[in-house]
């Protein structure tokens, strides 16, 4: 009846507090790249959870090679060939390539005649050549405990490949690769589509479909927006549709008013672990209604700068004031109530208790001081007026409102509730590290937003980023940092681009 | 010399394969405290069907040391449902699950020992009483200096712990069942990804450690202890974990924790019986192998490695 190899019609699928996917049609061709973009919480995974047989739909059907089936499990879905390469890999480090790809589908064979064994020989052969076949060279007999991130996904990809998957799932795959990776990743990718396998390639990163893919649907909170014919569709057009507004990708705002001096840092210098000196003799200050940027790349010392002012890691030279007050030897508690406020690099793990409500979350800075405690009694009651004060405020968005457990929120809403946790300390500086890392587009552009707002508040602001976009576009004043010092700093006006990256390189100094 | 090489081994057998049964269980993902109140339990059942066919066909019970150790071995694994159940089907607390049943165990079989002696037997004792089992010695091997002793004086029940010790180790190791187990143990979300019943692997490998803990129990009562009395709740099962602990969770090196464990114990009898002490202090070298597993504690934690999702509830949802 038609050319679709898989079509669902109608597709519902309801959790608590929320409708994940919402009367969702869509087909897709035999041979194909289809690409599913959306943000994150937009419903891309849970519509291909339902596809791989990890859930089942609340309504609607699904159709596969034109005949109408219901896919009750993972295994179910492998019997008709669809195959999930997923994000968060399921790997058994102690095992060999091999052994995890054959778990659950061993070659057998008989000792003497007898007794029944695994013959990893027999499938490390098979592996091999398996491997060879689609340009995914791998060795069968090393573990995965000694694979790097992106052997291990090619690992999840023959897994699939081996249990004769005919269409293929890739649920955002590139999110834990390097760009180098990435690039191989997606010729991979091209390659099975022309080997005559279809492909459902799960992204909210707009350039990787704009390479490899053939179709495009857009998801928005759960809804499908549009299906799109990939080269004849604008990425600007792409990110308007998945976001549901315009977005611009240059932030606006008014020329910055420096105020008081907030921030001094004198001679900093810091020493990691192994004693070795990775910021060295660091000064710079910070005004009020000023965003000063850390530009440099990764592992320069520029998260170690952060940290010595936030007091995660011990200054071993030089001082810190903060509003003339020597900070240098405080504990992180006198810090906050001086008047830090710090959003980490990995906010899951310093920034958020992730089995806790958001309630509690937000409230995690101010917990042991009046309203939220009397004589050491928490009032929850407190908790949750805060709570959702906040949500209403930064729009935070999550199942259940103050009660959400933080795990299953989206990327982009965690960050927020941290940001909104960190204004309302009302500090006086505000260290941002790494504020947009792993978050979609749209929550991108409102971080921004928030940044510059805080600055037109009167703020001193630390912004210290990788991307260099994010700096030329927010910081008003730039220092560029190469191993451990700071090669130039300047207002952000009197610097290009082109400037920047040469200093982050070392390439010039002053 | 000989002695301590004879008692040593028929004493680290037993213990051996009640660590394998804790290796099966562990190495699925359910930690294991039950081992002792399993082989309790196994051997109490295995000593009530010996002494109950003993005195209904009126034979002798050492001679049914077959039929008890067949009945042990399925008492223990009747009662290691209770720990699959809890662990498995209601996700409760391993660790917990484990000291209950241990408790369970002894206070469950001094009960219905004095009881059924009571009723049945009409005499007010606490035990049951089962000899010795016969041994036997190979003539020729025997005659060797030193590793002689090996061939001296054997239980035959060492004999079929070796024979089951090796079948457990190529199902282990080398069957589809296996390497289910194993992963399960490692990581259970990639079986069930594969399409495998986590909770069925980790249900069979909780009952194969209580058939195990069944047999190692029934042997210590036909050997050391000669009857079934709460004295088979010696923390042999402990012993047992601690060996397979040192074992890194693998067999061969667990067979070399529970013979210096045997060897321990025994020499520490030798010792104090050729130093003719008083029977106080005989107490006091029996400490000995648990001496040393406080020792060895020492040097053997760091390098250990536990199966990775060992103890962990598995719920499907959480990623």
């Amino acid at each position: 009846m038609s050319d679709y190899i898989v079509e669902m019609k109608h597709i519902t699928k309801r959790f608590p507090g929320i409708v994940a996917n919402d009367d969702v049609s869509l087909g897709i061709k035999k041979g194909e790249i289809f690409a599913l973009l959306g943000e994150n919480g937009a419903g891309k995974s849970t519509l291909m959870s339902i596809l791989s047989g990890m859930y089942e739909p609340d309504e609607g059907e699904i159709y596969i090679r034109g005949e109408k089936v219901q896919i009750k499990s993972p295994n179910h879905a492998a019997n008709l060939n669809i195959g999930m390469v997923h994000q968060h890999f399921k790997l058994v480090d102690d095992y060999t390539i091999t052994e995890n790809i054959i778990l659950g589908m061993e070659p057998i064979s008989k000792f003497a005649g007898l007794f029944p064994y695994v013959n990893i020989r027999n499938a490390n052969r098979t592996i091999e050549e398996l491997s060879k076949s689609f340009g995914l060279e791998v060795d069968p007999k090393k573990k995965i405990a000694d694979l790097t991130v992106s052997m291990q996904q090619r690992v999840e990809i023959l897994k699939v490949l081996y249990r004769e998957a005919e269409i293929l799932i890739f649920d955002e795959p590139t999110a834990v690769l390097t760009p180098q990776e990435i690039d191989f990743l997606l010729g991979i990718i091209e390659g099975l589509r022309n080997s005559g396998k279809t492909i459902i390639l799960i992204t909210h990163k707009l350039e990787e479909i704009k390479k490899v893919a053939d179709r495009c649907a857009v998801l928005n909170k759960g809804k499908l927006v549009d299906v799109l014919d990939v080269k004849t569709t604008s990425i600007n057009l792409m990110a308007q549709l998945m976001v549901g507004r315009e977005v611009s990708f240059e932030s606006e705002k008014a020329p910055a008013q420096f105020k008081e001096e907030v921030l001094k840092v004198e001679h900093l210098t810091v020493k990691n672990e192994d004693g070795f000196e990775v910021v060295q003799d660091v000064s710079f200050t910070i005004h009020g209604g000023e965003i000063f940027a850390i530009a440099g790349v990764a592992d320069n010392g520029q998260v170690e700068i952060a940290d010595a002012i936030a007091g995660l890691t011990k200054a071993s030279g030089g001082k810190i004031f903060l509003n003339g007050k020597d900070i240098t030897h405080d504990s992180i508690r006198n810090r906050t109530e001086t008047g830090i406020s710090y959003i980490p690099e990995d906010r899951q793990r310093y920034g958020l208790f992730l089995d806790f409500d958001l309630s509690t979350n937000l409230g995690a800075k101010q917990y042991y001081k009046e309203p939220f405690s009397n004589k050491g009694i928490l009032k929850s009651l407190e908790f949750e007026q805060f709570g959702s004060r906040l949500i209403d405020k930064y729009d935070i968005r999550s199942g259940q409102g103050i009660h959400t457990q933080v795990r299953s929120m989206s990327g982009g809403n965690q960050q927020k509730a941290i940001i909104a946790r960190e204004i309302e300390l009302q500090s006086p500086l505000m260290i941002f590290v790494q504020p947009t890392r792993g978050v979609d587009i749209g929550a991108i552009e409102n971080i921004h937003n928030m940044i510059i707002q805080q600055r037109d508040q009167g703020k001193a602001i630390l912004l210290v980023s990788l991307e260099l976009d994010e700096i030329m576009n927010v910081a008003d004043t730039i220092g560029v940092i190469y191993n451990g010092r700071l090669q130039k700093v300047a207002s952000s006006e009197s610097l290009t681009t082109n400037e920047v990256g040469e200093y982050m390189m070392g390439a010039r100094h002053e | 010399m000989d002695t301590i090489i004879i008692d040593g081994l028929s004493f680290a057998l037993p213990l051996f394969i009640m660590a394998i049964g804790g290796i099966y269980s562990e190495k699925s993902g359910i930690t294991n405290l039950a081992l002792e109140g399993f082989q309790g339990f196994g051997a109490f059942i295995g000593a009530l069907s010996a002494v109950l066919i003993a005195n209904a066909y009126g034979t002798d019970v050492e001679n049914l040391f077959y039929v008890a150790l067949l009945f042990a071995m399925i008492g223990g694994m009747g009662f290691s449902v209770i720990h699959a159940v809890l662990s498995i089907k209601f996700k409760a607390n391993q660790v917990i699950s484990g000291v209950v049943i241990n408790i369970l165990a002894l206070a469950l079989t001094t009960f219905l020992t004095t009881q059924i002696n009571a009723l049945v037997f009409g005499a007010a004792s606490d035990k049951f009483r089962l000899g010795v089992s016969e041994r036997f010695t190979i003539e020729g091997l025997a005659d060797i200096p030193v590793i002689g002793a090996v061939f001296t004086d054997v239980y035959p029940f060492q004999v079929i712990i070796i024979v089951i010790a090796i079948f457990a180790w190529y199902v282990l190791y080398k069957t589809r069942f296996g390497l289910h187990l194993r992963a399960s143990g490692e990581n259970p979300h990639s079986v069930d990804a594969a399409g495998v019943d986590v909770a069925k692997i980790r249900f069979s490998a909780v009952l194969i450690s209580g058939l195990l803990s069944g047999l190692a129990g029934m042997c210590f009562a036909y050997s050391i202890s000669a009857q079934f009395s709460s004295s088979i709740y010696m923390g042999y099962g402990f012993l047992a974990i601690a060996a397979l602990i040192f074992g890194n969770w693998k067999i061969l090196p667990t067979l070399a924790a529970c013979l210096l464990f045997g060897f321990a114990k025994s020499g520490g009898t030798f010792i104090s019986q050729a130093l003719a002490l008083p029977s106080s202090f005989t107490d006091l070298f029996m400490i000995l192998p648990y001496v040393l597993t406080l020792l060895l504690l020492i040097f053997f934690s760091k390098s250990n490695q536990a199966p990775r999702a060992l103890g962990e509830i598995y719920d499907k949802g959480k990623r």
